[in-house]
């Protein structure tokens, strides 16, 4: 598996469960900060898959390294047949037009109104009357559960609702893959709930992949059907959340018991 | 010379930022409706502030212009000194630098603060180049803008100097327009269009260059800002003796 991984195969040949992206022996570095040292982690087709791990311990740079958004230094990142860090300019815009990503403060642009925000990719890669983008932009805000306010204005939502219109924009062109950086992040408990139950809903209308970035341990034995932990850019833990809840790994104990105060692996920087 | 290779190293990053443009442009196609509100930025919203500056710029031109020749009893060589001072280099400069001053550091801020805020990545996940997206539209509005604005520039500054001559100095407005159309050519027209076009791609691609490629936070947004329009400002200038030396040399 780890010299063939399903990945390397088009998207439309991966059975559902099997690998869509798989990541081999990627290392990634800013400066002399040693970030990813060495991870290979599959996402399977059709799950989600939550990564964990205390701050700054390089969950986000995986998300960003699927998209092409950084390159590794060393390492594969293998997405439905096309290695990223490899991939020509045409096959990486084949790979981001396939995935959609909910950011972390939404990213809406604040020139556009929220429908002009969730319509933006369809207008730049569809040819639809502006009566059809009407129709997918009023449906896509039905789904994330906020009808009607496509005329607001990016500023006048508040920190949940900026991440479902994110939601709803990264869904509107029906990717096979949506990623979800760190998706409670800034909410309150109750909305943090919301955003929960929404990312369930939208995996069982979407039955597609979807990626999660989190460190919210309740958020994530709530979605997952496979977790990942990361700690120190090493990869510490991986599997169903039963097998991540029953695993003995120390640092994942500690982690599961919301105990921050974690110690270094052997080989990593302090 | 580390600092050397430093300034050569951004002088070639800045070059290829602005090829990568041109190529993303070429391959992606040009976003019209984004060049149409830059446009509309650009000329409309830059003209009432260059209006008011061209009025007065244009008015001191005559002061200064008749100071200066009524100690040689040449006093109505004023609009001579207008056409060769003001249409052939103070307008396209002043025009240059108010918009590399407005509308330069309002893009440079506008893309640090979209950078800041991972819209420009969002905009690269949905398999758009924000290059073609964000900056090309920048480019060609203000390549188109900006001669249109230096036109209208010299055309009020011309006005302004006539006004200020005839009813405030007392030169006579034949022998003023006599001079003036005398001294100014149809090249002078094309060299300050010519010069302004040159200096929209450099307010552009300046701006673009340290907006696009700022640090996060607002440390990064102020530094680009800051930094894109003091760049703007010397390479405009450095620009202009050059230009100058071409179409007059």
């Amino acid at each position: 598996m780890a010299d063939s991984p399903s990945a390397q195969r088009p998207f439309d040949a991966i059975p559902d469960g099997d690998p869509v992206i798989s990541f081999r022996d990627v290392h990634k570095s800013f400066g002399d900060k040693h970030i990813l040292r060495g991870i290979s982690l599959d996402f399977p087709r059709g799950r989600t898959t939550v990564v964990i791990g205390p701050s700054g311990t390089g969950k986000s740079v995986c998300m960003k390294l699927i998209v092409g958004l950084l390159v590794p230094e060393k390492g594969d990142v293998w997405v439905g047949g096309t290695n990223v860090p490899d991939a020509p300019e045409k096959d990486l815009m084949s790979v981001r037009r396939r995935i959609g990503m909910m950011f972390q403060d939404g990213a809406l642009f604040d020139s556009m109104s929220v429908g002009d925000n969730i319509a933006f990719p369809l207008r730049r890669h569809t040819k639809l009357r502006e009566a059809e983008i009407h129709d997918a932009v009023d449906h896509a805000l039905e789904q994330v559960g906020l009808p009607g306010i496509a005329d607001r204005a990016p500023s006048a939502l508040s920190g949940g609702m900026r991440k479902r219109v994110s939601l709803a924009r990264a869904i509107i062109t029906k990717p096979e893959i949506v990623m979800f950086d760190e998706p409670n992040s800034g909410l309150d408990p109750l909305t943090s709930d919301e955003i929960d139950s929404l990312i369930s809903r939208m995996k069982e209308e979407l039955g597609i992949t979807f990626i999660v970035i989190s460190h919210d341990i309740v958020g994530t034995f709530a979605v997952a059907d496979k977790i990942a932990m990361l700690y120190n850019g090493h990869l510490v833990a991986s599997g169903s959340p039963d097998e991540i809840l029953h695993s003995e790994e120390p640092i994942l104990r500690r982690f599961l018991a919301r105990n921050m105060d974690l110690p270094a692996l052997p080989g990593a920087k302090p | 010379m580390s600092a050397l290779a430093a300034g050569v190293r951004k002088v070639g990053a800045y070059a290829w930022f602005t090829v990568d443009c041109v190529r993303a442009t070429v391959t992606h196609g040009v976003p019209w409706d984004r060049v149409m509100s830059e446009s509309y930025k650009v000329g409309i919203r830059s003209f009432p502030v260059l209006f008011t500056m061209a009025l007065f710029v244009g008015s001191n031109l005559a002061i200064q212009g008749h100071a200066a020749f009524s100690t040689l009893g040449g006093g109505n060589l004023v609009g001579m000194f207008v056409a060769l001072a003001g249409v052939r280099e103070v307008c396209p400069l002043l025009a240059a630098t108010m918009v590399a001053a407005k509308a330069g550091t309002e893009m440079a801020a506008q893309l640090a603060v979209m950078r800041t805020k991972e819209q420009i990545d969002a905009i690269e996940v949905m398999a758009i180049d924000p290059r073609s997206e964000l900056v090309a539209p920048s480019i060609i509005a203000v390549m188109l803008t900006l001669p249109a604005l230096t036109v209208l520039t010299i055309a009020v500054s011309l006005i302004s100097s006539m006004l200020v001559a005839v009813y405030q100095l007392g030169v006579d407005r034949g022998e003023y327009l006599s001079f003036l159309v005398g001294y100014l050519t149809a090249y002078d027209l094309f060299a300050a269009t010519a010069k302004s076009v040159v200096f929209g791609l450099i307010i552009a691609t300046v701006s673009g260059y340290f907006g696009f490629f700022s640090e996060r936070g607002a440390r990064g947004v102020g530094q680009a800002t800051n930094r894109a329009v003091v760049t703007m400002c010397i390479v405009i200038i450095t620009l202009n003796f050059a230009l100058t030396s071409i179409l007059y040399g």
